[in-house]
């Protein structure tokens, strides 16, 4: 287990204040690499999307059903990952064009826009990985570090995070309604219901599309729309589990209580992100592909500006941090999940509860 | 919050009242059928086969370029069907890309519209304009978006002598007027008085001088500030001496407009006078001043904020409750749009452009007056 670091006076100040100018350094460069680059991508996403479900309704046999699968599943995880995050961000606002404004983007995937703005952008991003702030941390439902409660239950966690990966876009769809604190009485009803709406008005529409309207439009080949359609958004649940967790899961990402962000500077706030993080390695199109989550760290420390510049400036990311002696979590892709799903076990079994323990380096 | 993307939708200029729609089009418009009937989608794949077949926004292509005095050039656009026309003296909002995002500034129309459905914008470039900067770099055969026709400004009635006054590229819109009374064969009684700084600096002198003989209703004054001084009372009272009989016109820079202005408060005669100009009310910029008026965009509330204090705590401290999520800029739950005025952003240190974008009230702090979209 990795210490936590920690940075006081000076060092604090000018490691604060060398993320600051790096921030400012990108923002000055944006421009129309960056508004071709978004543009292309929801391209990308059309057309494929159009190849998938096309050859799902109109292709014959299993090569043309896997390939519509291929499609559709690239189209959904491109459009969740790489367009619909990080336009709710605010990457691209800047660019003036109505449709890719944050506040009013709207992705294709069981969560409402709405929900996602708040549990996402507001909570998650605000209070990373502080324990009982961020939601984000173990969706209420897993054990991933010995400060949480361990119940007997949390025996069978390997088997509750299997199927909170598979059906995980239902997982983020129901984060905002907050069900748990109306289960334990916390909500009163009307609250409740009124945070239930939205999530049953998107739910019930991206059921239709995926499960009625496309099948029914393929007539006799409904059987393999539906099946294909079921199977693609398994596939980007999946998927987007995997990347997800990867980034903040991993086996040497901190955690933070309430008290350690009391009266928390700037500084102390990229100092938390970076530790409570974690990036992925890889190809052009793996990066692409995992939205720039890839590149978690840089995400987390400035999560409006436009995704593909976080691999431009992670080398210099990872350098301010060697020379302030702040563990840059990073690794190949089978490397980090293989730490996830180490901490997932790890935790299922009864440790004694203590406070995580603050360290000095 | 949501009324931030109607101002930014531009085929919207204004609020407009909600439309009953008919029952089959409620039914082929409902969110059910997406994304089948998303406009959107089809529109990006109309536009990646033609930029002019966009379902949803009034573009056009640039047709010719014509210089029309230093540093004014006239842009000839060719509009698809989404353009619905406008009336002589109204304006539109030209939008450019520049550097990935967009931008947009108000310009007189400078014809009148004619069969061939041509456009004719002029455009003075301004040291500080992007737009008017961009418009100038601008090629043939490039692709443009325009809002729909905006602006009354026109005669108010039907057969009043009018009095048209202008300087620079101010005269536009009296160019738009005078071309649509000629191709009516109209009979009323106009005079218009042009100046520009030196005589290559009158725009569209040959322009003018050729409707003067096409028509014999019209007569033309043009004027040469650098020899002959600036446009005063006096003046316009010895080239029109029926000046305060007349239905005026006027549009120009801002010291040309207050001189009139003043002339025609002073003889009473406000109620005749109709100015048009854009960009006149920015506020000054002055990031030391102890408070900043805020105006919230079309509720006309205004309240103030302190030097120095970002523009959530201000609303807050007003007794408003606009919405907002982290407080430290990262969110975008607090986003707004701004319509005129310059503010700091305290997270980069950086200082925005006079115009509409889109600002985070947590980490804004005001530099002018404002206007902003709450």
């Amino acid at each position: 287990m990795m210490f936590k670091t920690r940075l006081e006076g000076e060092a604090l100040a000018g490691f604060e204040a060398e993320l600051d100018a790096l921030r400012l350094e990108v923002l000055n460069d944006i421009g129309e690499r960056d508004a071709k680059h978004i543009r292309k991508m929801r391209h990308i996403v059309q057309a494929s999307a159009i190849v998938g479900r096309g050859s799902l309704m109109f292709g014959f046999g299993p090569i043309s059903w896997v390939a519509g699968v291929i499609g559709l599943s690239l189209a959904k995880i491109l459009e969740n990952m790489e367009v619909g995050h990080n336009v709710m961000h605010g990457q691209y606002d800047w660019m003036n064009d109505p449709s890719l404004n944050s506040q009013t983007y709207e992705w294709d995937i069981v969560c409402d826009g709405d929900h996602w703005r708040h549990s996402h952008n507001v909570e998650h991003h605000n209070h990373t990985n502080v324990l009982g702030m961020d939601h984000d941390f173990g969706y209420g439902m897993l054990r991933l570090t010995e400060s949480q409660k361990w119940t007997p239950s949390t025996l069978l966690q390997p088997f509750w995070y299997l199927l909170l990966a598979m059906n995980f876009q239902w997982g983020v769809a129901v984060h905002d309604i907050k069900i748990g604190r109306f289960v334990k009485g916390r909500m009163k009803y009307a609250e409740f219901r009124e945070r239930l709406q939205p999530f049953l008005k998107k739910a019930g529409l991206q059921l239709f599309k995926d499960y009625v309207l496309f099948p029914a439009l393929a007539f006799w080949q409904w059987p393999r729309v539906l099946l294909g359609n079921l199977v693609a958004n398994l596939i980007r649940n999946l998927w987007t589990n995997a990347i997800i967790f990867c980034g903040h899961f991993t086996e040497d990402v901190q955690t933070y209580t309430r008290k350690e962000v009391e009266d928390e500077t700037r500084g102390q706030w990229y100092l938390r992100q970076i530790q409570g993080s974690s990036n992925l390695e890889g190809s052009r199109w793996f990066h692409l592909l995992t939205g720039h989550l890839s590149h978690q760290i840089e995400h987390h420390l400035f999560p409006d500006l436009p995704a593909p510049r976080y691999a431009d400036i992670a080398p210099r990311v990872q350098e301010i941090c060697a020379r302030y002696n702040v563990n840059y979590n990073t690794g190949g892709f089978w490397k980090q999940y293989a730490g996830v799903i180490i901490r997932i076990f790890k935790h299922a079994l009864p440790t004694r509860r203590r406070l995580v323990q603050a360290s000095q380096t | 919050m949501f009324t931030v993307i109607q101002g930014l939708d531009m085929n919207k200029p204004q609020a407009k009242p909600k439309t009953r729609h008919s029952p089959v089009r409620q039914f082929l418009r409902h969110p059910l059928w997406a994304p089948l009937n998303q406009r959107s989608g089809w529109d990006r794949l109309a536009t990646s086969l033609n930029p002019l077949w966009s379902l949803m926004e009034a573009r056009a292509r640039v047709l010719k370029i014509v210089d029309e005095a230093p540093g004014v050039k006239s842009i000839w656009l060719k509009p698809n069907a989404r353009f619905k026309g406008f009336r002589p003296g109204q304006h539109v909002l030209l939008e450019l890309e520049i550097n990935g995002a967009r931008h947009s500034r108000c310009f007189s129309f400078s014809n009148a519209l004619g069969k061939d459905g041509l456009i004719r914008i002029t455009i003075k470039q301004k040291t500080d304009g992007p737009v008017s900067g961009a418009a100038h770099a601008l090629q043939i055969g490039q692709i443009v978006r325009l809002s729909q026709a905006q602006g009354e400004f026109a005669p108010r009635s039907n057969d009043s002598q009018l009095l048209l006054l202008s300087a620079g590229s101010g005269v536009t819109p009296m160019m738009s007027l005078l071309q649509a009374m000629v191709n009516e064969n109209s009979t009323r009684d106009v005079v218009i008085v042009h100046c520009g700084r030196t005589d290559a600096d009158v725009v569209f002198a040959n322009e003018l001088q050729t409707l003067a003989t096409q028509s014999s209703n019209i007569r033309v004054y043009l004027h040469t500030t650098e020899t002959n001084g600036h446009v005063d009372a006096d003046l316009i009272s010895q080239l029109v001496p029926d000046w305060n009989e007349r239905e005026t016109l006027l549009c120009g820079p801002d010291g040309f407009m207050q001189t009139i202005e003043k002339m025609y408060a002073d003889a009473g005669r406000s109620q005749f006078l109709q100015s048009e100009s854009f960009g006149r009310r920015a506020a000054p910029i002055d990031p030391d001043a102890a408070e900043h008026m805020i105006t919230r965009g079309d509720t006309e509330q205004v309240f103030t904020v302190q030097a120095g204090q970002n523009l959530l705590d201000g609303a807050e401290a007003a007794g408003l409750q606009p919405k907002f999520g982290c407080r430290r800029g990262i969110c975008r739950t607090c986003q707004c749009l701004k319509r005129s005025g310059t503010v700091t952003n305290v997270l980069t240190g950086q200082i925005s452009g006079p115009g509409e974008e889109l600002i985070q009230l947590c980490i804004s702090t005001p530099n002018s007056a404002l206007d902003i979209v709450l």
